[in-house]
């Protein structure tokens, strides 16, 4: 199995918790959330994220509200619930627990 | 030069070459499909639109009016697959992580670039073998079996649905569920398509005829229908609109040779009875009774043929109401052929394993001959005056 197979679910599993990440840091609309990713190597496709929007709304851990566009239409801006807030607090805490694991195994 | 279609994207109107609309409709559809379980769908999709809409802008300005075919690949290929936001089997997001995933395979007949109908093709996709073998095992087979694999070609043909939209495609070759592989199959059939528009033209032009015809004599059918009261327990039937299912389609294609079959069988035994009665006099060993004429026999026959068949009619017919109309003249065809050929194996059966079948037909000739020369006089001399003198 090639390292990139392996690797692609890390990647897929961690990205709802990137993406809280981002929508905790400001809020953004899903252009600007690309923007950040495509950089990073968590680089990803509208394809993908408007499903996983809906369902982190349909969780209730973010929300949005519609905001005028200087061009075009408006857009949708998203923003973290209460909820979301505390479920982003748990997953940092966790990542830090799987950081400190594995900092520990390697001496 | 490319023909332009316009669309509608999320209330944004573009306009786009052929092709590109195409693979554009591929993606869409492809993208409804991955979120059919998804509670979201509708506002996914809408937004999906919109954010297609926003990259179709980018390549217009006043003096380019127009989004090319490579520029909506570019696009699609930005915008990524649509996956199921739940779907735990999903592959990373970065293209090239692309895996074939299993879609349900089915047969269909492919049309393009078949030689007859498309079955072969429609094999081959599904089987995933080269089309030329399935061509060449199944003139093996014909040549084999004495002509019954081309028999089973022709009943093939009529069961076995075409693949015409480019979710059956997907469906008939198995193909990769992704959006990426769809686009390509789209390319696809966008380079084919081209060389056939001339003649697709002529043949849509023609469909359409049909189709009014059809539609204009089904209006005058049903018009007519209560006030001569021939039908009156048939409901009134909404219009067609979508074509059969694949498994209407497949069922209509299996219980249409049945009826058939059965209504040739019950042709052939009404035919015996017939000519039995008009040579001889007698229903199976049974002499008619002398007080009804010959051509009050022949009536009651008629009619009672009628009332046999009348129920295996209706039930056809239904069969053709509750689908796609213009696909009756396919199962309307397929009825006729496989009747003639059960009517001609009946006979050819009852006259070689039923003795008295056997005399008749041998007996045709004199019988004939002693109805003289057929005119009107004779003839009703020969059959009733005749005999109802005799018997006096």
């Amino acid at each position: 199995m090639p390292i990139s197979e392996k690797l692609a679910p890390l990647r897929k599993g961690l990205l709802e918790f990137v993406i809280l990440k981002i929508i905790a840091a400001d809020k953004v609309y899903v252009a600007d959330m690309l923007k950040l990713l495509s950089e990073t190597e968590f680089a990803t496709q509208e394809g993908t994220l408007y499903p996983l929007l809906s369902k982190l709304r349909r969780e209730e851990l973010v929300d949005y509200e519609w905001k005028e566009s200087e061009a075009g239409p408006p857009r949708k801006y998203y923003k973290l619930t209460a909820q979301g807030r505390t479920q982003l607090a748990t997953l940092n805490d966790y990542w830090k627990e799987i950081n400190r694991t594995l900092a520990q195994l390697e001496k | 030069m490319e023909k332009v279609v316009s669309i509608n994207l999320n209330g944004n109107a573009f306009q786009l070459e052929e092709p590109g609309y195409v693979a554009l409709r591929a993606y869409l559809e492809r993208a409804a499909a991955s979120l059919q379980e998804n509670p979201d769908r509708a506002e996914i999709l809408a937004d999906i639109e919109q954010s297609i809409a926003e990259k179709c802008a980018r390549y217009l300005n006043e003096r380019k009016t127009v989004i090319t075919r490579t520029e909506v690949d570019a696009i699609l290929a930005e915008m990524g697959p649509v996956e199921a936001g739940d779907s735990q089997s999903a592959t990373g997001s970065q293209a090239g992580a692309q895996t074939r995933t299993d879609a349900p395979k089915r047969l269909y007949q492919i049309r393009e670039g078949a030689m007859l109908t498309g079955v072969c093709q429609g094999i081959a996709a599904y089987l995933n073998i080269d089309v030329t073998f399935v061509r060449v095992a199944f003139v093996i087979l014909a040549f084999a079996t004495f002509g019954a694999a081309a028999l089973i070609y022709v009943v093939l043909a009529f069961i076995i649905p075409y693949a015409d939209t480019t979710e059956e495609h997907a469906a008939a070759y198995g193909f990769a569920a992704t959006a990426q592989g769809l686009i390509e199959q789209a390319k696809r059939h966008s380079e084919s398509f081209r060389a056939r528009q001339e003649w697709r033209r002529g043949w849509h032009w023609q469909q359409r005829a049909w189709q009014r015809h059809w539609r204009r004599h089904e209006r005058r059918m049903r018009a007519q229908a209560p006030v001569g009261g021939s039908t009156p327990s048939m409901p009134p039937v909404p219009p067609p609109i979508a074509p059969p299912s694949y498994v209407a389609h497949a069922v209509l294609g299996v219980t249409t040779p049945i009826f058939a079959i059965v209504h040739a069988a019950a042709f052939v035994a009404w035919a015996y009875v017939l000519l039995s009665m008009l040579t001889t006099g007698t229903i199976f060993g049974w002499k008619l009774p002398v007080e009804i004429p010959v051509w009050a026999s022949i009536l009651i026959l008629v009619v009672l043929y009628g009332m046999i068949t009348a129920p295996l009619k209706a039930l056809r017919f239904i069969g053709y109401e509750h689908q796609y109309a213009p696909y009756h003249h396919s199962f309307g065809a397929l009825h006729g052929v496989v009747w003639l050929a059960a009517t001609a194996l009946f006979a050819w059966l009852a006259y070689h394993h039923i003795p008295e079948v056997h005399a008749l037909i041998d007996n045709l000739p004199n019988a004939w001959h002693r109805t003289g020369t057929f005119n009107v006089e004779t003839f009703l001399h020969d059959l009733e005056i005749d005999r109802l003198f005799s018997r006096q």
